[in-house]
């Protein structure tokens, strides 16, 4: 199962905290940028999997490779788009490449409730971003991975607000990374 | 007053760059404020804007009545507001869940999908085994309603239930099987079904093989890869049980793997094959054989041929998983893994070390190890001051800062991959667990795979410069954390080796040596930082142990006496402390060597220096270190009484005999018996003496003894009682002769030159001054072969010049009569291919040399392996407080549905499960409660301090906080109003408290302290209280 969704900018800031276990704030805090730590030294080539961060790798050496699975969180994976991280913390029971196309659905999904979504909008909707996660992932189990089907039951519970209109508009985007090319059509 | 909302919140943040935490400050007084407003709007705004600074760490568990209150709302935006609130803030300790509960159940029988949608996805995060028991109810008929959406969500609710409150499976599981089997149902439903049955799966697998017909026509259908990918990794569990789904999979699963354009599908059905042992079901037949190489095939092909970093991983860690029952077919892919060794990226690297170490041989070991120890030596240490791991991981919360420019907040996330391309340093748990995994790999199976002993000498040396430095609280501690060190775990493979393989004892007691010097420390050690120190130790033993290997025992007994060596962890202290006297002793022994003027001078400066160097020691804080020190310390001042007492010859040519304490008693204390190395469960089975009576009192006077010795105090005796600790039993066990390798085993041993010799790639990660040292011993070994080409030796004598360097140089008219003519026995070894590879090939093999090495000691029969494998000795030792197993972080704890049984034939076995399973959660319950209350009481303590904390900022905040609280304190369980009421008061003292100013100061910690100790008193009871409270 998935254990945590986080999300947070290039500078660590976080934009969406969802813990499916209860965690001390301070914890939660410690935890993320740990992470951040983490991810924000790998090289562009690197892969999408990051090593347990030292809060979560202490005790997973004990496990006994007997059993198949298990309930400790052993993958961190992260996909990072322009300005933001996305990472998801999950047992052996998810598949590390489906995780990924979880990620990506959930940026399609914001990207098609904000119209080219960024972080902007992101920091001033935080209600609609939970709503999104929400059609997705609930009680840390996928409920949900067909765009559409997000997209359209987050729109039912009311108009999508778009970021105050003072505020600059997106930016020229040219399109999705390798994440359109087919090769992650875990969906 | 003016009221903020979010956008104004996070405007503001962005405008008040650098005085943020003022700002946020003021924002959550402000909250406070408006929360307590009877205005609905206002206080879902003053909630919302609190939430979303609970994410940068602000603590908003003090607003979770507010909470409650925003989510019995009527309107469906408040309600929003409120449960992600509660969704955010609410923790196990969270008093107000009881009330929640209520609200809860009230939503999920609304008639409104959008509402009902809110408390299902809370539940997940609220859940308690009591509230879990009441919500049940009306979470069932939920799995019945008319919108899929209501229905999909309620099904993963109930599997939150059940991890907390293992009976809800009773009623919700049939009716999750009646959805599952719907042929009609919604396939969102189903997929969210299948997710929750596997998660479900791996605890009980023997419970869902019934369902096995209809989970197999899902995976035929296909359409959805998500819910293809979950069934597969289900099924993976439940093939162990029953084979002949084995049968059935196959087809469909090779159909997809040769089929399916998407990748994590493919790559978990080949996952699935391995890991639901079907690789090894089919072994032997035709279609296992295609199977296997059709996945093995696939997995190289990720690595290979997409050059996707994602791929390579988990194609790792499918690897991983066959070397275990497969080791042949992953060995054929050796080429592709060695190369993700030096893979740049760190996630990579460490897949690939986990699965190198499964791999190794004799014949590759030299190979695999040259990579990792180029790897160590390249990349600089890095100094954990300034690591960036280390400040960031000390702050407890992250503050919202103004951004400088907005412009990069608003870039589209469409364009994917925006990362920095430096190469991340080595972490130092990577370079530890490199270290760790070389020795692993070269000791494993007492040094099976080692063909040189002497390149793992050298080995052992480069790791010592390479190692990282320990943290300086492992350092000091001295005693128990020291054996965690690497430094410790490489020193003890260098004792190992200078124990075990005889032949090249010179060598580790020569590498031991200069490992000793202290001259030599900033060359052996890493410049910065206290890596390797912990080799030290063993050093010290190697060499006092094998002092007459020495070649240069003098320097090496002043290195020991170095006045640095008394800043040293005690431990390595005391074994110093053993190590001189018997370098000493060694040196003294010679018998015939004339006590002549010159030696007696000698020696007594030897002794004089140790004397000046015990002596501080007598005193030191360490009883170990203080005691090893008077001894010698004793024996030396009487050796150095004897050797100035013995006059020396006079005359030069006359042979005078040196001082026997010299000779004869101080080297009779260390020699004896050699040392061998004895199997862990050896001493075990040394058989009792019949006559042995271990229950009659040696003295029955003992009590009178003692007694005596209390009222007289201790004095020393030279009766028989000194004696018998000093001489030696009369019964000394005569070693037995080192368990040499058998013949058999000798010739299974590869005759094979390291691969290292001809690749040169030595110079990669063996230091210079090593390599030197190598390529002088090989030219010494070589100088009389006259098939060696010395590769530094032809400079002047043409003679020797390499037939390869000639063809290089004249590559394309080769002149024949320039070539010199070499004494090469051509017609022996008949003609060469010729080209670049002659040299090579013309390089004598070295006769390989049988090493022998000694094997544990041990009576009787074999142990079973796991006893006596000597791995134990070089895995990593786990600290007292890691080894115990402590709960993860994030793990949500399934345990509970182990013993719940979904199958509904077995009564009997049912009605047991049922009492063990009401026995074990009241004992869980009790245990819940009471690690609740402790857990609470920390808290409380925690959550105090850090209001004392903010307390010190303004007096008159503080003042007035206080008050407030103890109204809050009082009025917990009450609604608002009275709350509010209280309040009042409060506020007309504010102009009060301002001018008494500092002299409340005093007064107001101790108010604090007796506010948090009523409150701590007040929660205890409200909690053996809590089921009347509830029932209010």
């Amino acid at each position: 199962m998935i254990n945590a969704v986080l999300v947070f900018n290039n500078a660590g800031q976080p934009r969406l905290t969802k813990f499916y276990t209860q965690l001390e704030t301070s914890v939660q805090q410690r935890l993320i940028s740990e992470i951040f730590t983490l991810v924000a030294n790998r090289p562009n080539s690197a892969c999408n999997f990051l090593p347990l961060p030292p809060l979560l790798a202490s005790s997973s050496k004990s496990s006994t490779p007997s059993t198949p699975h298990n309930d400790t969180p052993s993958l961190v994976t992260y996909r990072h788009y322009a300005t933001l991280y996305f990472i998801v913390i999950s047992t052996s029971t998810e598949s590390p490449l489906a995780l990924l196309d979880l990620i990506q659905v959930f940026v399609q999904a914001l990207d098609g409730l904000f119209e080219n979504v960024c972080e902007l909008d992101l920091i001033f909707n935080f209600e609609t971003l939970h709503a999104t996660l929400a059609e997705m992932i609930v009680g840390g189990v996928v409920v949900e991975t067909q765009l559409e089907k997000v997209v359209e039951g987050v729109r039912s519970q009311g108009t999508v607000a778009k970021r105050p209109v003072n505020e600059k508009g997106g930016m020229g985007f040219a399109g999705f990374g390798r994440g359109d090319g087919g090769v992650w059509a875990g969906r | 007053m003016f009221e903020k909302s979010l956008y104004d919140l996070i405007r503001g943040l962005r405008n008040h760059k650098g005085t943020e935490k003022e700002y946020i400050d003021e924002s959550i007084k402000e909250c406070r404020k408006e929360i307590r407003s009877t205005d609905m709007d206002l206080k879902s705004t003053a909630l919302m804007k609190i939430t979303y600074l609970e994410m940068f760490g602000h603590d908003m568990s003090w607003a979770s009545f507010n909470v409650l209150e925003v989510m019995s709302s009527p309107k469906w935006r408040h309600k929003r507001t409120g449960y992600l609130a509660a969704v955010q803030s609410y923790r196990r300790d969270t008093d107000v869940l009881l009330l929640a509960e209520n609200q809860l159940k009230k939503d999920i029988s609304s008639p409104t999908p959008a509402v009902i949608s809110l408390p299902l996805v809370a539940i997940p995060h609220v859940i308690n085994p009591s509230m879990a028991s009441s919500v049940l109810s009306d979470l069932l008929p939920r799995l019945t309603h008319s919108h899929a959406a209501i229905r999909k969500k309620t099904v993963v609710t109930l599997y939150r239930l059940a991890l907390v409150y293992p009976e809800t499976l009773r009623p919700a599981w049939p009716k999750i099987k009646e959805r599952l089997q719907d042929d009609r149902e919604d396939p969102s439903v189903t997929a969210a079904i299948v997710n929750v049955v596997c998660e479900l799966g791996w605890r009980r697998p023997q419970d869902f093989l019934p369902l096995a017909p209809r989970l197999f026509d899902l995976l035929v259908e296909g359409g959805n890869n998500w819910m293809a990918i979950k069934l597969i990794k289900l099924f993976a569990t439940l093939t162990p049980l029953e084979p002949r789904l084995i049968k059935k999979l196959l087809p469909p699963l090779t159909k997809i793997i040769r089929e399916t354009s998407a990748m994590s599908l493919l790559y978990e059905c080949i996952n699935g094959i391995i890991q639901g042992g079907i690789l090894e079901a089919v072994e032997g037949t035709t279609e296992g054989e295609e199977v296997a190489r059709l996945c093995v095939g696939k997995l190289r092909g990720m690595m290979v041929i997409e050059g996707d970093a994602n791929l390579k991983y988990v194609a790792l860690l499918a690897f991983d998983k066959i070397v275990r029952s497969h080791p042949y077919l992953v060995s054929q892919q050796q080429d592709v893994i060695l190369e993700c060794i030096d893979d740049p990226d760190i996630s990579i690297r460490m897949r690939a070390l986990d699965l190198v170490v499964g791999m190794v041989n004799s014949g590759n070991l030299t190979a695999i190890v040259g990579r990792l120890m180029r790897q160590l030596r390249h990349a600089p240490i890095a100094n954990s001051a300034n690591n960036p791991a280390n400040d960031r991981a000390r702050a407890t919360a992250v503050t919202p800062y103004a951004e400088s420019d907005d412009s990069d907040a608003e870039e589209s996330l469409r364009p994917h991959e925006q990362r920095s391309d430096q190469p991340p340093p080595l972490p130092e748990d990577y370079r530890i667990n490199v270290i760790r995994r070389i020795l692993e790999m070269c000791s494993h199976d007492t040094y099976s795979n080692i063909t040189d002993f002497e390149w793992y000498i050298d080995v052992l040396v480069q790791l010592v410069r390479v190692s990282p430095s320990t943290k300086a609280t492992a350092a000091e501690g001295g005693d128990s954390d020291q054996s965690d060190d690497v430094g410790c775990s490489i020193g003890r493979e260098l004792q190992n080796v200078a124990i075990r393989v005889k032949s090249v004892r010179p060598e580790a007691v020569d590498a031991a040596q200069s490992l000793l010097f202290v001259d030599l420390r900033d060359q052996m050690f890493p410049s910065s930082g206290n890596g390797g120190q912990g080799v030290l130790e063993y050093a010290g033993w190697v060499v006092g142990e094998f002092a007459s290997y020495l070649t240069k025992p003098e320097p090496v007994l002043s290195s020991l006496l170095h006045p640095t060596s008394l800043q040293l962890p005690s431990k390595t202290l005391t074994v110093y402390l053993q190590a001189f006297p018997k370098v000493f002793a060694s040196l003294a022994s010679d018998e015939q060597i004339s006590w002549t003027p010159e030696r007696k001078t000698l020696m007594s400066l030897l002794m004089a220096r140790i004397i000046h160097f015990l002596e501080p020691l007598s005193t030191h804080p360490n009883i170990e270190v203080q005691e090893r020190a008077v001894e010698y310390l004793e024996l030396m001042r009487l050796a150095s009484e004897a050797a100035s007492g013995t006059d020396t010859g006079t005359e030069h040519g006359e042979f005078t005999d040196p001082p026997l304490l010299l000779t004869q008693a101080i080297p009779a204390l260390f020699v004896g018996a050699e040392l061998n190395p004895v199997a862990p469960g050896a001493q075990r089975k040394v058989p009792i003496p019949d006559d042995l009576d271990l229950d009659t009192p040696i003295n029955p006077n003992l009590q009178y003894l003692l007694s005596q010795a209390e009222l007289e105090g201790f004095e020393p005796d030279e009766d028989d009682v000194y004696a018998a600790y000093t001489e030696p039993p009369a019964s000394f066990n005569e070693p037995q002769p080192p368990t040499a390798i058998s013949a058999s085993e000798r010739l299974d041993a590869p005759h094979k030159e390291p691969v290292s010799y001809q690749n040169a790639t030595e110079d990669e990660y063996l230091d210079p001054d090593i390599i030197a040292r190598r390529k002088a011993e090989r030219r010494e070994r070589y100088k009389d072969d006259p098939f060696y080409i010395d590769p530094e030796g032809d400079r002047g004598s043409g003679a020797a010049t390499p037939l390869g360097r000639i063809v290089r140089e004249n590559n394309t008219e080769l002149d024949i009569d320039s070539i010199p003519i070499m004494h090469l026995e051509l017609e022996k070894r008949g003609p060469s291919p010729g080209g670049e590879e002659i040299a090579r090939q013309r390089s004598p093999r070295r006769a390989p040399r049988r090493v022998e090495i000694m094997g544990d000691e041990t009576l009787g029969p074999d142990e079973p392996p796991s006893h006596s494998s000597r791995e134990d000795l070089v895995s990593p030792r786990f600290a007292p407080g890691q080894a115990r197993g402590k709960k993860n972080l994030l793990q949500v704890d399934s345990s509970g549905l182990g013993t719940l049984s979904l199958d509904d034939d077995d009564s009997s076995g049912r009605k047991l499960t049922r009492f063990e399973l009401e026995q074990k959660e009241q004992e869980d319950a009790e245990m819940k409660r009471a690690l609740a209350e402790v857990e609470r009481l920390r808290l409380e303590m925690q959550r105090a301090s850090e209001r004392l904390e903010v307390k010190h900022e303004t007096l008159v905040k503080k003042k007035k906080k206080k008050k407030v609280r103890r109204a809050e304190v009082e009025a917990a369980p009450v609604p608002e109003p009275v709350a509010e009421g209280e309040a009042v008061p409060v506020k007309k003292k504010k102009k009060k408290v301002k001018l008494e100013g500092e002299d409340a100061a005093g007064e107001d910690g101790q108010a604090e302290g007796a506010v948090k100790k009523k409150k701590k008193k007040r929660r205890v009871v409200s909690m053996d209280e809590g089921a009347p409270v509830q029932e209010e």
